[in-house]
């Protein structure tokens, strides 16, 4: 059998703050495959963000061991970890995370601008404008943030999570903010990548959405189980 | 190759969308160090004028770098040999100083002892009894006469000492000799002639008779004192050589060589041979005030550098709050993957680029008004006549700009690098 797109075995994450330490992640293991999409659900501060964190490279685990197509990369060297980000990740947000002064397209070009692996202009503009159609939003490539519906904004952020074809998308709570219907089309956004074999891992308190991925896990401070199917 | 072309290039779009994002940033810290920089290159500009200027008249006074000095006691017998040896030559010249009095016969001069001609320096005739006290001659009367330092020349002494001509010619040394002397006055002795209607005729010790001279130019020879310049050849008709080298009336005999002249040895030779000593020296007036220089410079490089440190403040509390500000969109940079040491890079760069434009700019409005300072006070200030932007103004101007873009930037790019992606993201 081949190795699993990520593994996560026994990670721990320990916040050493002014008080006595905390156990944030406690032992955690899981493992998704290429083109499978997983949800977590948990109260708030039972320490989801902090696992995204810890399988996105913005965050290192304790102890444990995180491999990526089968690779030991729990300790890689930050400069290793930067070039991950860019070649095997794509983040969404609650927030979007828009930068104001630039337009939708060049928001998503900035995944492709930035110093990993240069494209010409001509293949960087063709990349984004399929990124930007992938979510539907292609029309507004032009358009500022502040011109921009909470969903389209969202959308524009999920075309930069997807325009370097990431292998893994991690998603936390990006319907957080939006509306029933707008929160649908964005999922419908997310679920349209793992048809394309990308992994998709959603951290959501909305039990509907949550219900459209492959497979449910519950994280009740910091100790991660598998819901099974009822 | 292509990994460092990208980043390159990737840091080239990121800081110029960061620029054009925060203009009256931009500006305002260039601002600030807009004021230091021009403070180094004003004080870098005054100090190379200041210091041609100071050269400019050491060299007036005292001759070019390098001239060669031969001097030697007066004696009518050195008087000959120079002229009989340097005549004609271009690489040697030689000066015979004796004192002269033009105006009214049997006065005594305003300016007795050769005086500047508004201030008493004393030196004029004293009378002195046998018990060693002496008493200022006043049997004659003071009048409309004016004493000048009166040098007597074989060649173009403007080689070694290069005046500038303020009026009139100067004297022609291939014509023949006149019997009525050309005179070309310094500025302080035109300053007496024009106050003091004198008539024209010049009285010197030792002259046969006293002679009628032609006044035909005024030139600046960075004397303080009244002089006036004369070919020897035409003095000579009235003076005899025991005249010029006559050691009571205050002669000196002085003659200036180029660096490598041939003459230097045949010269010292032949006033050996007739018992003149000489005294040699080279004129090194650069390196006799080098140390006043470098502190003259120290000093203003200090001041300047103050302002600088003010610039940088300026360009650093900016930075700072810009990167405070852009907190999010460091920590989102280095989320979609790029590296640290390249966000670090991009701050620097943007400070650097500010720091450079900065510089350019201040450079450029300083050259603009050293034009303007020229062009309205030039004529009436010789020391800023004809002034050109000194290239070592520049320099430092953007030496400057780069040390206060890098002081300036270093800090908030440490700060940028360092910016955490989780606790950013996660609020
Ligand atoms: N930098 C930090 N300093 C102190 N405490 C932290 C820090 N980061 C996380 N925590 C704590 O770790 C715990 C887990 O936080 P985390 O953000 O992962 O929770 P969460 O499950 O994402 O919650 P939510 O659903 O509200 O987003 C929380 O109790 C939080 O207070
Ligand atoms: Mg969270």
């Amino acid at each position: 059998m081949s190795d699993p797109l990520i593994r996560l075995t026994g990670i721990t994450k320990v916040l050493k703050g002014q008080q006595e330490p905390r156990t944030i992640l406690d032992g955690v293991d899981l493992s998704v495959d290429a083109g499978e999409s997983v949800a977590i659900v948990g109260r708030s501060g039972s320490g989801k963000s902090t696992l995204l964190s810890v399988i996105g490279l913005f965050d290192r685990a304790d102890t444990g061991t995180y491999e990526l197509d089968g690779v030991d990369i729990s300790r890689v060297p930050e400069r290793r970890a930067a070039k991950l980000r860019s070649s095997h990740f794509g983040f969404v947000f609650q927030r979007f995370f828009l930068l104001k002064h630039l337009t939708a397209a060049q928001n998503v070009a900035m995944a492709l601008v930035n110093g990993q692996g240069w494209l010409p202009r001509r293949e960087r503009r063709a990349r984004v404008m399929e990124a930007l159609d992938l979510v539907g939003i292609a029309h507004l490539a032009k358009n500022r943030p502040a011109r921009m519906s909470g969903g389209e904004q969202q959308r524009v952020a999920i075309a930069r999570a997807l325009v370097r074809r990431p292998r893994v998308l991690l998603a936390d709570e990006p319907t957080g903010a939006l509306d029933t219907e707008t929160g649908a089309l964005v999922i419908d956004a997310l679920l349209a990548a793992t048809t394309r074999g990308c992994g998709l891992i959603l951290v959501t308190h909305d039990r509907d959405h949550a219900a459209r991925m492959g497979r449910i896990l519950d994280l009740d401070a910091g100790v991660l189980t598998e819901r099974v199917p009822a | 190759m292509r990994r460092f072309s990208g980043r390159f290039r990737s840091s080239l779009i990121i800081g110029l969308q960061g620029i054009r994002a925060r203009k009256l940033r931009t500006l305002l810290s260039m601002v600030s160090l807009f004021l230091g920089v021009s403070a180094v290159v004003v004080v870098e500009a005054g100090a190379s004028i200041a210091e041609r200027a100071l050269i400019a008249d050491l060299e007036l006074t005292d001759g070019i770098d390098g001239t060669r000095i031969l001097d030697m006691p007066p004696n009518d017998k050195a008087a000959d040999i120079i002229v009989s040896t340097v005549k004609g030559r271009t690489d040697a010249v030689g000066a015979l100083s004796v004192s002269g009095i033009v105006g009214e016969p049997g006065v005594r001069p305003v300016n007795e002892g050769g005086s500047p001609i508004d201030q008493n320096w004393g030196g004029g005739a004293m009378i002195c009894s046998s018990d060693g006290r002496c008493v200022e001659d006043t049997s004659r009367p003071k009048g409309e006469a004016i004493e000048v330092r009166l040098t007597a020349l074989t060649g173009d002494i403007r080689v070694f000492r290069p005046f500038t001509q303020v009026s009139g010619r100067w004297l022609d040394f291939a014509t023949m000799p006149s019997m009525a002397p050309h005179l070309v006055l310094n500025r302080e002795a035109a300053k007496g002639f024009e106050r003091h209607h004198v008539p024209a005729e010049m009285r010197v010790a030792g002259a046969t008779a006293n002679l009628t001279p032609q006044f035909v130019g005024v030139v600046d020879d960075g004397d303080v004192r009244p002089s006036a310049y004369v070919r020897l050849d035409e003095l000579a008709n009235w003076l005899p050589a025991s005249g010029l080298g006559n050691p009571n009336g205050g002669a000196e005999v002085r003659v200036m060589l180029a660096p490598s002249s041939p003459v230097e040895q045949v010269l010292t030779t032949k006033l050996r041979g007739a018992g003149v000593e000489t005294y040699v020296s080279t004129i090194e007036s650069r390196k006799h005030r080098q140390k006043e220089l470098t502190l003259m410079r120290l000093i203003f490089f200090s001041m300047a550098g103050l302002v600088l440190l003010i610039g940088v403040a300026g360009i650093l509390n900016v930075g700072l709050a810009t990167v405070g500000e852009r907190i999010e969109e460091f920590a989102l940079r280095r989320a979609v993957g790029t590296p640290r040491m390249l966000l670090a890079g991009i701050v620097l760069a943007e400070t650097l680029l500010t720091g450079l434009l900065t510089a350019a700019a201040a450079i450029g409005v300083c050259i603009a008004g050293l034009k303007v300072v020229t062009m309205v006070v030039g004529d009436s200030q010789p020391l800023l006549h004809n002034v050109q932007f000194p290239w070592e103004a520049g320099v430092a101007g953007i030496i400057a700009g780069l040390v206060a873009g890098i002081l300036g930037g270093f800090v908030p790019a440490l700060r940028a690098a360092g910016i955490p992606i989780a606790t950013v993201m996660r609020a």
